[in-house]
């Protein structure tokens, strides 16, 4: 019972990273109908960026966040400028598959010079406080988890006060919902795509500086984070703000419960078949809207 | 054969397609055949040998993602499954190594038909994810498997290759050379005659619009079914092909990297051309082996090379041959009109 409780908390724990890496995912889609698979490697430059600093300045993870959200987010206006917007409405090509590789294609780029300038070896990263946090007798979860928990659960909250409260965050909405009519009420929808690639991009830096201290900086630190957010994403749903963080939850909580019963070996193909039968009931995933109404 | 030829070529006028020139095509086929006896260094002939086989896996996988239009991201998980099958008949049972061939791209066939039936149900981007993550599935799993089958994350090795055991090692090298360009042509006319009989033109519809091509009778199923299975035969024949020339086959041909190559050869050549996998291949193959000094940092440029193509030219660089050549024949006839202008009107 001890150890059912122990996945439980972790599975929180991760289900709560799940929910920030893959919330940018969907926003991105939602928006752009642009799968971005350069998040992976904005959790590379998410936890190079706390690297830098704690090695270089001794600066602790604290400040690595503020400043890995900063960078993330230049990194993602960038890759919005570059590999995104002279893609859109190019004729004669299908702008979602043009675009998921030219992201594809930013990802490897990143990912090499990373290797390139660090090397392939593993760095370590403090985690933001030592020491473990007793909740009940046997089940503990490290202090680190719990602000790891914290960090994300405080970003989802305030990207739903920044999507349903704030100018901005209206416009993104606005345009995720209908393009044509947001243009017409005014919206500069250029600058809403930058927000949002920005926004997103510096989320799953958040995530990556959170991650490094868990696990080490690598320059394929970000390949495993992807692919959790893709199977995240499927199942959830593209689009669905609301589908991402619930899928997100079930997705750590269910391979929290895998590990502990089958092996950490099994986590990942369980989870694939998992994913399987889900979109064979439900082809566009849990909350996922079959055509046009999103976010 | 002789009368699909025939047909395919009468279809081909009446739809306006581009017939081949024969010409081209066979010198083209002279000089690869010529290539080891011409150019006798070891090192070339595995760098060809190589890109022949990349040639067939692109060749496979364009006829899903270029031609299909099925966002399938997992080919290498089927090439590699082909090549793991191969060896692992060939070593354990002591198969034959050409029937363990066709094993492994039946192997390889049978996988894909099963991925092919949820993959069916999900639109574009969709089924690009679950593909993508199916072949990190199988990477993993592979990486991580302690039981002795698959060597884990160094791979099998050992693999018995094609029976040329009486042969030196230069003239094994160049039957090895021959028999992987004998399966690009096969490919490659297998592809073309494919893409030109009413199967290929069937997929084609439904690629460009489903749900008429649908109403009008084409299978979504049927077709989705079969482009996979032949697909996948194709690419679990390169993959054992691979494992028995090398002897050895591990993860290390699946994950990000591969990808990342594999995907800027056929983004580069152009998707869903028939010539822009092998152009793709062999320019990708070129850049690549040009800059082997930078090690890892070749994807580097590989990644930038794909962006660039795919911003400029999202079409690859094949169509954009193909419209510069029309353009410049245009040109000529232009400048050929004023002599011979009273015939336009008879044209």
């Amino acid at each position: 019972m001890r150890s059912f409780f122990q996945a439980v908390v972790s599975g929180l724990v991760t289900g709560s990273l799940y929910a920030l890496m893959t919330v940018g995912m969907t926003l991105i889609y939602g928006t752009l109908r642009t799968l971005n698979m350069a998040l992976g490697a904005m959790v590379l430059v998410g936890g190079d960026v706390s690297w830098m600093l704690f090695s270089g300045l001794g600066w602790g993870p604290l400040a690595g966040l503020v400043a890995a959200a900063a960078v993330t987010f230049v990194f993602g206006v960038v890759i919005q400028q570059i590999a995104v917007r002279p893609l859109i409405g190019k004729v004669g090509v299908d702008f979602e598959m043009t675009a998921f590789i030219s992201t594809f294609a930013v990802a490897i780029v990143l990912a090499n010079v990373a290797l390139q300038i660090y090397g392939a070896r593993n760095k370590g990263v403090p985690p933001v406080i030592q020491g473990r946090l007793h909740l009940i007798e046997g089940v503990s979860v490290s202090w680190h988890q719990v602000v790891m928990a914290g960090v994300a659960i405080a970003m989802l909250l305030a990207l739903g006060v920044f999507l349903s409260k704030t100018r901005y965050g209206l416009g993104i909405s606005a345009v995720a919902q209908q393009l044509d009519a947001a243009r017409l009420m005014g919206i500069p929808v250029q600058r809403v795509y930058n927000l949002t690639m920005g926004v997103s991009s510096a989320l799953a830096g958040i995530a990556g500086v959170l991650l490094a201290s868990v696990f080490f900086v690598s320059p394929n630190a970000g390949d495993l984070p992807l692919l959790k957010a893709l199977i995240v994403a499927i199942f959830g749903g593209l689009g669905s703000v609301r589908g991402t963080i619930v899928a997100a939850y079930i997705i750590g909580l269910l391979e929290a419960m895998i590990s502990l019963y089958f092996g950490v070996k099994w986590s990942l193909p369980v989870l694939f078949f998992v994913i399987i039968v889900v979109l064979l009931i439900r082809p566009t995933g849990l909350y996922g809207k079959p055509e046009e109404a999103r976010l | 054969m002789a009368s699909v030829a025939r047909e395919t070529a009468s279809v081909g006028r009446l739809m306006g397609w581009r017939t081949p020139n024969g010409f081209a095509v066979g010198a083209l086929l002279v000089a690869a055949v010529a290539l080891p006896l011409v150019w006798r260094n070891d090192y070339v002939i595995d760098v060809a040998l190589t890109a022949l086989i990349w040639m067939v896996l692109n060749q496979s996988w364009n006829l899903q993602l270029g031609i299909g239009g099925i966002w399938n991201f997992g080919q290498l998980a089927i090439f590699a499954i082909g090549g793991y099958v191969a060896g692992l008949v060939s070593l354990h049972w002591g198969i034959n190594p050409w029937l363990a061939l066709v094993m492994g791209g039946v192997a390889a066939a049978a996988v894909s038909a099963v991925i092919a039936i949820p993959v069916l149900r999900l639109r574009g981007i969709y089924a690009s994810l679950l593909t993508f993550s199916f072949a990190e599935v199988i990477r993993l799993l592979v990486i991580s498997d302690e039981s002795g089958l698959t060597g884990g994350s160094f791979g099998l090795s050992g693999i018995p290759g094609l029976a040329f055991e009486g042969l030196s090692p230069d003239a094994k090298q160049r039957a090895y050379y021959w028999i992987a360009l004998g399966l690009v042509v096969v490919t490659a006319v297998f592809i073309y005659v494919f893409i030109h009989s009413p199967l290929g033109t069937a997929l084609k519809a439904l690629r460009d619009a489903p749900a008429y091509a649908a109403s009008r009778g084409v299978s979504p199923l049927k077709m989705q079914v079969i482009t996979f299975g032949t697909s996948a035969f194709i690419a679990g024949v390169a993959g054992g092909f691979y494992a028995q020339y090398f002897g050895t086959i591990s993860p290390s041909v699946m994950g990000l990297g591969p990808l990342s190559l594999f995907v800027a050869m056929l983004v580069v050549g152009g998707l869903g051309t028939f010539w822009g996998p092998m152009l793709g291949t062999a320019l990708i193959m070129i850049v690549s082996e040009a800059l082997r000094d930078l090690e890892e940092g070749r994807l580097i440029v590989v990644g930038l090379i794909l962006l660039i193509t795919i911003v400029l030219a999202p079409r690859g660089l094949v169509p954009l041959l193909q419209d510069g050549w029309a353009r410049l024949q245009r040109w000529m006839a232009e400048d050929e009109v004023p002599e011979d202008a009273p015939q336009e009107g008879s044209r």
